[in-house]
């Protein structure tokens, strides 16, 4: 039984990974732009499939598919963030929220005319597809730990770079005080692109993390999506231990879950979650009260 | 009317026509009817969402959970209850109603991406629900429903196409009529002000909850047309993808628009029909055709033709209309007494021990003073001395932290402002908070929001009793109007005014439900001499009407003019009270405020 549980565990914090890429990259954009990307999701499967074209057509190394997928999503958010966001959010918050459901569409239908619409396995970092070590007898892929530590070199890294560098506290200001900030010097809009850059990068990385598990490809985003916000929600969309955490908790509750729910019960319960999450506390296990209407 | 219905009034008909003359000519294709008649059931589900998306500014991603509640209400109600197709479709518009307030109620305390997910997780739920239960098919849904029946005939092909389109175009008729009553001008307030609509007497929040009630209604209808046409019901119908098709719908032709939501819904269902075999192709062009439209046409395809200059020709047509208006009600008698609400008794307004903090920082505290009925009082003070916290406090704009605000006996701390409001208290903001989208009459009705008392269904119906509701409130607006010189301005949009015009249509605004008691917040800051002189008249009017009014101003030639009695606020407190003249003299007053050079430097600058 405890074993059962443990292997759920672990389950669950490896899709939950996913999620804490996507929620870190809802904290980014939000905090740079003000808006929710409703395709952050899309940019995830979109990741996976980069890599899985650098591994698979291009016979390169998986490391080079990780590298190349994240410098990809970093490319093309910065573009996003010129051609979509930024003129959305001339006409208002909902104009930005249909302007990203929009890409949803695009991304989604649009990789399945790349890539066609069924998903693809992606080769592991290190070892065989599926290789696991087994301390007291809970199966753990090597992927899985590939996950776990790149996760923590992500969060890391995202730390350093936001409070610990000039051009990290640069963005911070330009969320803060557009006006401000411009005042002094920082290019807001080369500061926001950014931002959306970093944050779609982290999707990607994400996606490619987790692809040698869950296969790439295919409609998996928009369920990515949701989970990845439902964590953010839990965890405090503007705390960025909190969408890490959450996202994490969102994967271990959805697999416990899958242990004992039929297979198709599973999501809607989890998406009840957020609306349990919303009500209950909207700012979330690590937000701050204030951040909650805006 | 609000300026996009003007749309709507010309493009209705031509679409009303449209929808006829495709009816004649498809009669003769199944497949034709078919599109067609799924665009009538779609435009219903899309009306509701356009309401809710460009009037209430609220946004769903979860339409397609209240059209498979509808959906699977008649699919069961009419195979396993063996219910007939009208009462089974009343249960699932009233479940969609419901279940529409339930998730307003969310809706409620968030807003914006809050809310998009929040709605998104919705529709996945009902969706997964649904999936779920065997008692209602499980992935394989229910099939063999009976078609459509009214009244014993069975509706297929063009007989069902006619009658969709019938059913849409009634909930067109009846959108239309609650958009021009006064429900249609609250939405305009809401979404454009919050706050200023709150202090204008609307109920924002039972405004959010119809809308979102009211979209639920129309999804659900909806859906009970489309399992009583296609006889099946299946869950992968009504998933996420539904919920987006409903919105691309609303947008593509211009939310806010009941024109845009039937475009919209027969270009989605046109071209899911037609780009079936181009599946991914077409979904791809879907995405790039929303991002170009909320980029490039923020109104919508139904809004590119609507050119600036036919607006503004209406609108000069509208003064006229209004001049003409005023010219024959000329007669209309006038209550030039101030209203029966007015609390009994020596004073009307009691703040007692009020505090306010904000954080650390104690804006207000424990101010106490009692208002005398009929006297007109001024609150003076420095800059951040705490005079408009003590107003939001007083008109429920943010409670007081601690204390009492007694309107007659009643204590009304805590209340929204919507309620104050109705007690007949008036209030003017700093910075003249009007509603820019609507016209100065507009903007003047909805001042009168708390005496119109017509029922929602009576606005729905445009029932007689609407009608009249309407008349009154707008002949009240003219008389006020007129009152302040105002009526030539009267079709003008309120964007349009200069400053000095705002206030007064602002003044306006506060007046026209004839309040006892008139908040007026700095209301001759930014005016110049003429204006000045012109506001002090109608505060002198006001008070010759036996209006209480309170005031807070900086032209000190002004209060000490027209003040029965000034308060003194210093950081947050009390520090005089008494009449003009005793105030200009305390010595506490001079140090504090006028003794202070800059201060009196500034006090000269500003009359």
């Amino acid at each position: 039984m405890i074993v059962f549980v443990l292997q759920l565990v672990v389950a669950g914090l490896t899709v939950g990974s996913a999620y804490a890429l996507v929620a870190l990259g809802y904290h980014v954009i939000l905090r740079a732009t003000r808006a929710i990307n409703f395709s952050q999701g899309e940019f995830v499967v979109l990741g996976g499939l980069v890599a899985y074209t650098i591994v698979h057509v291009l016979h390169a190394s998986p490391w080079i598919g990780l590298i190349g997928a994240t410098s990809a999503g970093f490319a093309l958010g910065w573009i996003y963030e010129r051609i979509v966001l930024r003129p959305a959010a001339r006409n208002g918050d909902i104009a930005v929220i249909i302007a990203t459901i929009g890409c949803v569409y695009i991304l989604l239908y649009g990789h399945a005319l790349i890539w066609g619409s069924l998903p693809q396995p992606l080769a592991p970092f290190t070892g065989a597809q599926g290789q696991a070590i087994h301390p007291g007898g809970v199966a753990i892929q090597e992927q899985s730990l590939w996950v776990f530590a790149l996760l923590a070199l992500a969060f890391v890294a995202l730390w350093l770079l936001f409070d610990r560098t000039t051009f990290g506290k640069a963005i911070r200001a330009a969320a803060v005080n557009p006006v401000g900030a411009q005042l002094v010097g920082i290019d807001v809009n080369a500061a926001r692109a950014a931002s959306v850059g970093i944050a779609i990068a982290l999707a990607a990385f994400g996606g490619t993390l987790i692809g040698p598990i869950t296969l790439v490809g295919g409609t998996a985003g928009t369920a990515i999506a949701i989970k990845g916000f439902v964590g953010a929600v839990v965890g405090g969309l503007d705390s960025p231990l909190g969408c890490a955490v959450g996202g994490l908790a969102v994967g271990v509750i959805e697999k416990l879950l899958a242990g004992w729910l039929p297979y198709q019960a599973v999501d809607p319960v989890v998406y009840a979650l957020l609306l349990l999450a919303l009500i209950v506390r909207p700012q979330g296990l690590f937000g701050r009260k204030d951040a909650v209407r805006d | 009317m609000i300026e996009r219905l003007r749309r709507d009034v010309r493009a209705l008909p031509v679409i009303a026509l449209a929808v006829i003359v495709y009816g004649i000519v498809a009669h003769a294709s199944a497949f034709g009817l078919q599109v067609g008649t799924y665009a009538g059931i779609f435009a219903i589900g899309a009306i509701g969402l356009s309401l809710l998306l460009g009037n209430s500014a609220q946004i769903s991603l979860g339409q397609a959970g209240f059209f498979a509640l509808g959906a699977y209400a008649v699919a069961w109600l009419t195979t396993n209850g063996g219910w007939s197709f009208i009462p089974a479709a009343a249960v699932g518009v009233v479940a969609a109603t419901v279940v529409g307030l339930g998730v307003g109620l969310i809706a409620l305390r968030f807003a914006g991406h809050y809310l998009a997910m929040a709605t998104l997780a919705f529709g996945l739920i009902v969706y997964g629900v649904f999936s779920q239960l065997d008692a209602f098919g499980g992935v394989n849904g229910i099939t063999d429903i009976p078609p459509i029946d009214i009244f014993g005939h069975a509706l297929s092909n063009a007989r069902a196409y006619w009658f969709a389109w019938l059913v849409a175009g009634l909930c067109a008729w009846a959108t239309w009529n609650l958009l021009r009553s006064r429900t249609g001008r609250a939405f305009a307030a809401l979404s454009g002000d919050p706050l200023a609509a709150e202090v204008a007497g609307v109920p924002v929040k039972r405004y959010k909850l119809l809308a979102f009630a009211y979209a639920g209604a129309l999804a659900g209808l909806s859906g009970t047309l489309y399992a009583g046409y296609l006889g099946l019901v299946i869950p992968s119908a009504m998933s996420v993808q539904l919920s987006i098709d409903f919105l691309l719908m609303a947008v593509l032709g211009g939310s806010g628009n009941i024109s845009g939501a039937l475009i919209g819904a027969a270009l989605v269902a046109g071209l899911d029909v037609a780009g079936h075999t181009w599946e991914n192709w077409r979904l791809v062009a879907y995405g790039v055709l929303v991002v170009c439209v909320v980029i490039f046409f923020p109104g919508g395809l139904a809004g590119i033709y609507v050119r600036r200059g036919r607006s503004a020709r209406k609108a000069e047509r509208d003064v006229a209309e209004a001049s003409a208006g005023a010219g024959a009600h000329a007669e209309t008698p006038r209550a030039h007494s101030v209203s029966a609400c007015a609390p009994q008794g020596e004073s009307p307004l009691r703040v007692e021990h009020v505090q306010k903090r904000f954080g650390g920082l104690v804006a207000v505290h424990d101010v106490s003073f009692a208002l005398e009925a009929g006297r007109l009082t001024s609150l003076i003070g420095p800059n951040g001395a705490g005079k408009t916290t003590l107003f939001n406090a007083i008109s429920g704009v943010s409670a007081p932290s601690t204390g009492e605000i007694l309107i007659g006996e009643r204590s009304v701390t805590g209340w929204p402002a919507h309620r104050v409001v109705e007690l007949g208290v008036g209030r003017s903001f700093q910075n003249a908070r009007l509603f820019a989208d609507l016209t100065v009459l507009e903007n003047v009705v909805l001042g009168a929001f708390r005496l119109e008392r017509s029922a929602f269904v009576a606005d729905l119906l445009a029932l007689r009793a609407a009608r009249r509701d309407e008349h009154e409130a707008l002949e009240r607006a003219r008389a006020t109007l007129r009152d302040l010189g105002l009526e030539r301005r009267a079709g003008v949009y309120a964007r349009d005014l200069t400053f000095g015009e705002r206030r007064r249509v602002e003044l306006a605004r506060a007046m026209v439900s004839d309040p006892w008691l008139l908040l007026l917040d700095e209301p001759a800051a930014g005016l110049n001499a003429a204006e000045r002189a012109t506001l002090r008249r109608d505060v002198l009017a006001l008070r010759a009407r036996g209006v209480t009014m309170l005031l807070i101003e900086h032209d000190m030639r002004l209060v000490m003019s027209i003040s029965d009695r000034v308060l003194v606020l210093n950081f947050g407190e009390m520090i005089a009270d008494g009449t003009p003249e005793t105030v200009r003299n305390d010595p506490a007053v001079i140090a504090a405020y006028l003794g202070d050079e800059r201060a009196a430097g500034d006090a000269r600058d500003q009359t």
